[in-house]
């Protein structure tokens, strides 16, 4: 009697008929399912095109004024020109339409730049922190303890204060505000100020993503996947990049998703509470800040910017949300 | 427990002292401050300031005295003057600021002309603090006097003046959050996926997503000024009471100051506050209630046959307000901080709009007190939690 070791054969009906999924395609299928997430997705496509093509579709220039037009009503043409003020103008006679699509422009171009610095920095430091551990990991966590005892806003304030009221204590180099210029059709001077807003938002954004990537990285090291990369004689920087970064993107991704939200929110409240972008630049939050006085007889003029702050704060939460779902279930609460 | 309760005090000094440091160094380092506008003013002949009115301006804010001995007189008080220990004097000829600088016209690698301080004219010692003004220092209570806002009375008058106006405002918010916020994130856990948990979840995203300064707006709009014009009954927008006596439709004339007229004063600006906080602390405690149900005990208890209504409250329920109970520690900050947003809607004379007006008045000693209770008050809440948890969590050991 012989005992046989060799594996039966594998007939044709025992193979896996489900075809296999690429993982971008489970992951679309399982963002569908969320709703209000594709809701929120054609949403924010369509604010992002109108903000693209601002100035295709806005018929007039969002620092035009239009001398004696103060307060015109919704739909009011101009006289010399036959356009339409589709929003009626503001109180020095600019089209409210223009200045609403020129300001999403900006505002989330600070949001979504705010949110790409902070989130790359916060990996970095946080991978490193993590894989390492060491005296980085005890300084950076010292460090963020230390920050949480300044009360967010009012440092965020003074920040933002003192580098607006200041405009060399930073040098921000002419070609990062030449782009940064053109991307939110602003000229240079304009464009330092957005500038320095992302600046204050990601220095005090990347703690977050630091914190949460640390996290993810200190479980992560000691799996065992990690130690077979180890043990075929994978460098540190390898596994960092090809195997820490690559499984932590979930949290990272979700948590960006709504830091944008938090971020869309937070500019505006800066430029509401007068330490943001200041007035002829145009941004949802001073536009509301600065027709606030005229609200007991025209109170759409601070209501109009305030609809689409909300809508894409609104929108980015539940994409956040669709996004956990869709990426990794398990992070579902 | 002793020696980790001494080691964290230790730590939270160090700490404090750093915040202290960081925030002092980021008002202060900042060119412009307080003297932003006077070099022009001090250029054109209508205003006549001369270079002693200069000198003395630049006293009065201690700006002549360099950085480390202004931290140091704000901090603990001194040097405030001669320092005599038994006969000796110490340190007579240290320089400790510069009373008038030398200043010169450069031009930069721009072009344009820039003043650059090249030298000191007459510095000063530690005898020629005797005579000026000094506080007996932040750690020791005495914030000093302001500058702008209510010039030369102390900061402690602002505060005490606005802190009621705070913890009433701040106190009523909390309240009512907790008070609506738990019940609803537990009963939205217990029935999760219902019709009603769906409805608290969107509630939920709503309130994270509303900006405060747009739904105070729209509170005003809707609560205020419509009813206002239609002849309803209106809340008031603003402040934290009236100066004079109005009328309000069905309730009658409304005596300034009176208890009703605040209660008033106070429906909006609490409504605000309470929206974010009920949908954060519904958010928290419906996640921490349902990471509890599906523990292991929880079926245990089930299996025992205890009735779900025990199984929930005692058994669940009080696992789950552990991570709440040290979570709301945080409060105690932002009672005294006041909320800046809401505050500035309904210019709600509390902290937080102080705050505000001392940023953009360059009223330092004030915002500087502000920031550092405010750092003291996290930090001990810090603390508090830690303790909290080994109370309410015996799981948990210190050492």
């Amino acid at each position: 009697m012989s005992t046989s070791t060799a594996p039966a054969q594998l007939l044709a009906s025992d193979a896996i008929l489900t075809p296999e999924e690429k993982m971008w395609k489970v992951i679309l299928r399982r963002f569908r399912r969320h709703k209000l997430a594709m809701i929120s997705t054609a949403v924010m496509g369509a604010i992002l095109l109108v903000s693209l093509f601002a100035q295709v579709i806005s018929p007039f220039e969002p620092a035009d004024l239009a001398v004696g037009n103060y307060f015109l009503p919704f739909g009011a043409r101009d006289e010399a020109t036959g356009l339409v003020h589709y929003l009626g103008t503001d109180n020095i006679g600019r089209d409210y339409f223009t200045r609403i699509i020129y300001a999403g422009r900006i505002s989330l171009t600070v949001a979504l730049t705010a949110v790409l610095i902070s989130t790359l920095i916060g990996v970095a430091v946080g991978a490193y922190a993590g894989y390492y551990g060491g005296w980085v990991d005890s300084v950076l966590m010292r460090f963020v303890d230390f920050m949480l005892t300044i009360p967010f806003l009012p440092l965020l304030l003074i920040l933002s204060s003192m580098l607006l009221r200041n405009e060399n204590l930073i040098p921000i180099p002419e070609p990062i505000l030449r782009i940064s210029g053109s991307v939110m059709l602003l000229d240079m001077r304009d464009a330092r100020q957005a500038v320095i807003i992302i600046i204050v938002l990601a220095a005090t954004g990347w703690l977050q993503a630091a914190r949460l990537m640390r996290g993810t990285v200190l479980s992560l090291r000691n799996q065992t996947f990690t130690e077979a990369a180890r043990a075929m004689g994978a460098s540190n920087g390898r596994i960092i990049l090809s195997h820490m970064i690559p499984n932590s993107m979930a949290p990272i991704i979700v948590d960006a998703t709504l830091a944008l939200a938090g971020f869309i929110i937070l500019e505006a409240a800066l430029s509401f509470l007068g330490f943001g972008i200041q007035d002829p630049v145009p941004t949802w939050g001073n536009m509301l800040a600065g027709t606030q006085t005229y609200m007991f007889d025209r109170p759409w003029l601070p209501l109009i910017p305030g609809i689409p702050i909300f809508l894409c704060a609104l929108a980015f939460n539940f994409i956040g949300d669709g996004l956990r779902d869709a990426l990794d279930p398990r992070l579902k609460l | 427990m002793t020696g980790y309760l001494l080691r964290r005090i230790l730590q939270m000094v160090v700490v404090l002292f750093l915040s202290a440091v960081a925030t002092y160094a980021l008002l202060n380092l900042a060119p412009g401050g307080p003297m932003s506008g006077l070099r022009q003013q001090a250029q054109s002949t209508r205003f006549r300031i001369t270079e002693e009115d200069m000198i003395r301006i630049r006293a009065y804010y201690e700006l002549d005295l360099y950085l480390p001995i202004r931290f140091s007189r704000w901090l603990i008080g001194q040097p405030n003057g001669r320092i005599i220990i038994g006969e000796n004097e110490y340190f007579p000829n240290m320089r400790i600021g510069c009373n008038q600088v030398i200043e010169k016209e450069v031009l930069n690698s721009a072009g344009n002309y820039e003043t650059q301080v090249t030298g000191c004219q007459k510095y000063i010692f530690l005898r020629d603090l005797e005579g000026r003004r000094t506080s007996a220092g932040v750690l020791f209570g005495d914030f000093g006097a302001s500058w702008r806002l209510n010039r030369d009375r102390p900061v402690s008058d602002l505060i005490v003046g606005r802190l009621p106006k705070t913890l009433l405002l701040m106190g009523l918010a909390l309240l009512i959050s907790f008070v609506i916020g738990v019940p609803l994130g537990i009963i939205s856990a217990v029935r999760q996926y219902s019709k009603l948990d769906y409805a608290v979840t969107s509630f939920a995203f709503f309130g994270s997503a509303m900006p405060t300064f747009f739904f105070g707006l729209l509170l005003i709009m809707l609560f205020s000024i419509l009813p206002k014009g239609a002849g309803l009954p209106y809340l008031p927008p603003g402040s934290s009471e009236a100066v004079r006596n109005y009328t309000i439709p069905w309730l009658g004339t409304i005596t300034a100051g009176s208890t009703l007229d605040r209660g008033l004063h106070l429906i909006l600006p609490a409504a605000v506050l309470s929206l974010a906080y009920v949908a954060g602390w519904s958010r928290f405690v419906r996640a921490s209630m349902l990471d509890v149900l599906r523990q292991d005990y929880v079926r245990t208890a089930r299996a025992k046959g205890l009735f779900e209504r025990v199984v929930i409250t005692k058994h669940a329920l009080r696992n789950a307000l552990i991570p709440f109970v040290t979570v709301a520690v945080f409060a105690i900050p932002t009672l005294f901080a006041g909320a800046i947003i809401t505050e500035s809607i309904f210019s709600w004379p509390g902290m937080g709009r102080l705050y505000i007006l001392a940023l953009g008045d360059y009223d330092y000693p004030v915002a500087m007190a502000l920031l550092f209770i405010t750092a003291v008050l996290t930090v001990v809440a810090t603390l508090l939690q830690d303790i909290l948890y080994t109370i309410v969590d015996p799981r948990i050991r210190f050492s």
